[in-house]
């Protein structure tokens, strides 16, 4: 779990182009969208684009999304469970 | 109360619910879906979700004219709507007093998406296509086709376009520009909107539910629906039968997100206090809400808010008829408008279909089904992207009691503004630089420097001169977090903004409501909608890119302005080709004038994108690419309006944006105002004539108070082109001989290139023409005080405005 958490926010980091930002910076169990990272709505749809293309998750219903985005802990549960 | 109030004289409409009023009339009364399996394109993603398509075949309705499907739905819509009008434009009506004006978001897409799989899927270069790329393809073809001589222009606002089109055109008629009136909006359903909403989330393949607790998003549709606005007296002159009347319109910005609703429904409440206001009406004056209902979780909860602050504990009957077209996008609010002067004259409201659970959380419920009852009065809401909001009011005609016919006027218009409104801020993003002072430099320098356009499209080495913006320096550079959401036309746009504003809001001392903003683009993020429809092709879908969608919109520029500044007054696109700026520019100077601005900001931005380039290369209306393999020799294609002669010709492209802050004057500020503009007007011309385009000038001047005499300099959008320089050339001298002494003749292009927002740069120029800070070629040794700027489009329409010291 802890090797998918440090991997979901290298792609959190380079998808959004979150210059000067390490993986360090991102805590795994506060929310990823609405802190410190200035990530809004359609970022968190970026994010629901990337699962889809490198786990193979669709996620079609805006609430899926918003639950599974709760932190990086609980994206790292839900691809865990749900990758193909 | 419009003053010179509009009556509606004629309706006109296409959708999946029917060809023409009475077909869609039928489907409404019978409470008919017109939601069926996509059938037009494949949509590897999407199959076969329920949309709004028109069945019928639309090249074959349209006639012989040549345009994009949208282009093609707005002429049949509004060819029913002037045959029902019985308007004949040059005999009953004076050409010169008809215009257009239209909302557009979708415009020739289908045909672009054509054009990039053929590119990308088959290698082929089948470039016609994007002929009709802009959704300004519509105004130009039913001004043609309908004669119109008057104003003619294309709002780009997203979904609330067609509304926002249909106010403007009021606007148009209430200050005398104009007696009659053609305004609505058409769009069609193309692969990049499928695949956008879905993207955000926002479709619901099985049909939308509107203001069902299951609700769960939209359902696309195309369509267009037209209407034929005319001043009332001239109406009854010429003894139309009136059908309704448009007793007022509102406009507002969220200035909230680039697609997600205010969530508290403020904006649209404010659009709607402001669409009664202007009516001279309560809010208990109004029978039947006709609402934006597009069935996403959060419009609908929103809107529902909105209407409880409005109308408190007893909101009228309202009602969605998203399911019966989908969503139409820019056309939604015209089809609604028609629908409403139908059930004004019907005396019966639509149902809701798709509707069965009221909301716990929103706890009201539509009209069901269709039903008679008394209705004298609607509000008609519509919503778009980047939170533009407008709310039309419809009225019975004649107006029945208890309200005043003739409430006092809400417009002011009374400014005491003897050389015009006053410009206080000027930005500029451009090849000749990113401040009033080096443009100014570039010009002491004979003009800007040129750069090489890689243009990979006609070979990998190929690359195109043009006159590329500079990248911003300084202290209004965005930081890069700021730059990271936004593509280079919206990083040219915001940093425009900050010069002509300061940085923040708290600068200004202006209350938000009292900002409207009004930026022009004549074909908007095209880089960021080229890769959009460039990823969706080449992986067949499956890979959605909603930033890109949402920086996809033409009015992403004008709502990203209102963001920073928290402006919530009008927010507007106009995308008239060469007049986009010129659009805006009336837009803001309206705003003013009427008291509903304190501040108005008015630009223009456009950006240099690869396809255009080649394309423009192939038509002949760019200079030669200095590659070594150059493009294979194809026959030009004449410009697409039937007008002669100027062409572009051999023109280097160019790009940049420039956005100016305009006040009444008399406001505090130290040093006074850079200078002032006066004599705004667009119009159109069936044939270029340098006598009659003096004489419209003339005329145009003397409206505000000037005499031809007083102008020094004719500043022109000649670009080096066959044809142009030589025509503006004669303008000037006919000009000349009506004011009796030689007025000068200049150009700007040599400093920004030539493109549709050029003349935003044409005005920045005038600007510093007026304040000796810039010497032109061509501009007589005194000093310059008084200029006039003319930009013609080949298309026909025209744009002038005069800024003096």
């Amino acid at each position: 779990m802890e090797s998918l958490i440090e991997e979901l926010k290298q792609k959190i980091i380079a998808g959004f182009n979150l210059e000067g930002v390490t993986p360090a910076d991102i805590q795994a169990d506060e929310p990823i969208f609405g802190t410190g990272l200035e990530l809004d709505s359609i970022d968190a749809l970026e994010l629901v684009a990337i699962l889809e293309q490198d786990y193979g998750i669709v996620i079609s219903e805006r609430a899926v999304a918003d639950q599974a985005f709760a932190s990086v802990r609980a994206l790292a549960g839900f691809v865990a469970a749900h990758r193909v | 109360m419009l003053r010179r109030r509009p009556v509606i004289t004629g309706l006109g409409i296409i959708s999946a619910a029917g060809v023409g009023v009475a077909a869609v009339w039928a489907s409404i009364r019978a409470g008919q879906s017109g939601l069926r399996p996509l059938s037009q394109f494949v949509s590897p993603r999407h199959g076969h979700p329920l949309v709004g398509e028109v069945r019928e075949d639309v090249d074959a309705l349209a006639g012989a004219v040549r345009g994009s499907r949208s282009d093609k739905l707005a002429w049949i819509a509004a060819r029913e709507a002037l045959v029902q009008a019985g308007a004949e434009v040059g005999k009953s009506t004076d050409s010169t007093r008809a215009g257009v004006m239209l909302g557009a978001t979708v415009g020739g897409m289908r045909g672009t998406e054509q054009f990039l799989t053929a590119l990308l899927r088959e290698n082929r270069h089948r470039f016609g296509p994007l002929r009709f790329h802009e959704c300004a393809g519509a105004a130009d073809l039913c001004a043609r086709q309908m004669g119109a001589l008057g104003p003619v222009a294309t709002l780009s606002t997203a979904c609330s376009a067609g509304a926002l089109a249909i106010l403007a055109a009021a606007q148009l008629i209430e200050q005398g520009e104009a007696d009659l009136m053609l305004a609505g909006a058409g769009d069609s359903l193309a692969r990049l909107t499928l695949n956008g909403f879905g993207s955000l989330l926002l479709l619901d393949a099985s049909g939308c539910r509107p203001f069902d607790a299951r609700r769960a998003g939209i359902s696309l549709g195309e369509g267009a629906a037209m209407l034929v606005l005319e001043a009332e007296a001239t109406a009854r002159a010429r003894g139309a039968r009136v059908l309704a009347r448009l007793s007022g319109g509102g406009a507002s910005c969220d200035a909230f997100h680039a697609t997600a609703p205010r969530p508290d429904g403020g904006g649209a409440l404010a659009a709607m206090q402001r669409a009664l206001a202007c009516a001279g009406l309560p809010p208990e004056a109004v029978d039947f809400v006709s609402t934006h209902g597009t069935a996403t979780p959060d419009n609908d909860a929103m809107e529902a808010q909105a209407l409880r602050q409005l109308f408190g504990g007893s909101v009228p009957p309202f009602g969605s008829v998203k399911r019966f077209f989908g969503h139409t996008l820019a056309a939604s609010g015209a089809i609604k408008a028609v629908l409403a002067v139908q059930s004004l004259r019907e005396q019966a409201v639509p149902g809701t279909p798709g509707f069965e659970q009221v909301d716990p959380k929103i706890g009201l419920e539509p009209v069901r089904e269709f039903r008679a009852q008394r209705v004298a009065r609607i509000l008609s809401n519509s919503f778009g992207f980047g939170g533009n909001n407008v709310a039309l009011v419809f009225e019975e005609y004649p107006a029945p009691g208890p309200y005043p016919e003739t409430p006092a006027p809400m417009e002011v218009n009374s400014t005491a503004v003897s050389r015009g409104l006053a410009i206080w801020g000027a930005g500029v993003v451009s090849a000749a630089g990113c401040s009033r002072a080096e443009v100014a430099a570039a010009f002491r320098a004979g003009g800007a420097a040129c750069s090489e356009f890689a243009v990979p499209v006609i070979s990998p080495t190929a690359k195109v001169k043009v006159y590329a913006a500079r990248e911003p320096g300084g202290e209004f550079a965005l930081d890069p977090a700021r730059r990271r959401k936004l593509s280079r036309i919206q990083q040219m746009t915001l940093v425009a903004a900050r010069q002509a504003l300061g940085k923040t809001r708290e600068t200004l001392g202006i209350a938000p409501e009292k900002i409207a903003v009004a930026i022009g683009t004549g074909l908007g993020s095209l880089n960021d909608t080229a890769a959009f429809v460039e990823n969706m092709i080449v992986k067949d879908e499956r890979v959605p890119r909603p930033a890109l969608f949402t920086s996809s919109v033409h009015n992403a520029l004008a709502s990203q302005v209102a963001m920073e500044w928290q402006a919530t007054g009008l927010n507007s696109t106009p995308v008239q080709r060469e007049i986009s700026f010129e659009t805006a520019l009336w837009q803001a100077m309206t705003e003013l004038k009427s008291g509903r601005a304190d501040l108005a900001l008015a630009g223009a931005a456009d950006e240099l994108n690869q396809y255009q380039l080649a394309a423009g290369l192939r038509w002949g209306w760019w200079c030669e690419a200095s590659s070594s393999s150059s493009p294979e020799s194809h026959p030009r294609v004449e410009a697409s309006a039937n007008t002669a002669p100027p062409s572009p010709g051999n023109a280097l492209a160019g790009e940049g944006s420039a956005v100016f802050a305009l006040g009444r004057g008399g406001e505090a500020s130290a040093g006074g105002p850079l200078a002032h503009v006066s004599a705004i007007r667009i119009a159109r011309s069936a044939a270029w004539e340098a006598e009659a385009e003096a004489a419209w000038m003339v005329e145009t001047l003397q409206r505000d108070g000037i005499s031809a005499s007083e102008v020094d300099l004719l500043l022109t959008g000649a670009n080096g082109g066959n044809g142009w320089d030589a025509f503006y050339q004669a303008v000037a001298a006919a000009f000349s001989r009506r004011a009796g002494r030689t007025v000068g003749c200049a150009a700007y292009k040599h400093a920004c290139g030539e493109h549709y927002s050029a003349s935003a740069f044409g005005f920045l120029t005038a600007i510093g023409v007026v304040r000796g800070e810039i010497q032109l070629a061509g501009a007589p040794d005194a000093a310059v005080k008084t200029v006039v700027l003319l930009t013609l489009s080949p298309t026909g329409t025209k744009g002038m405005c005069c800024v003096r010291a």
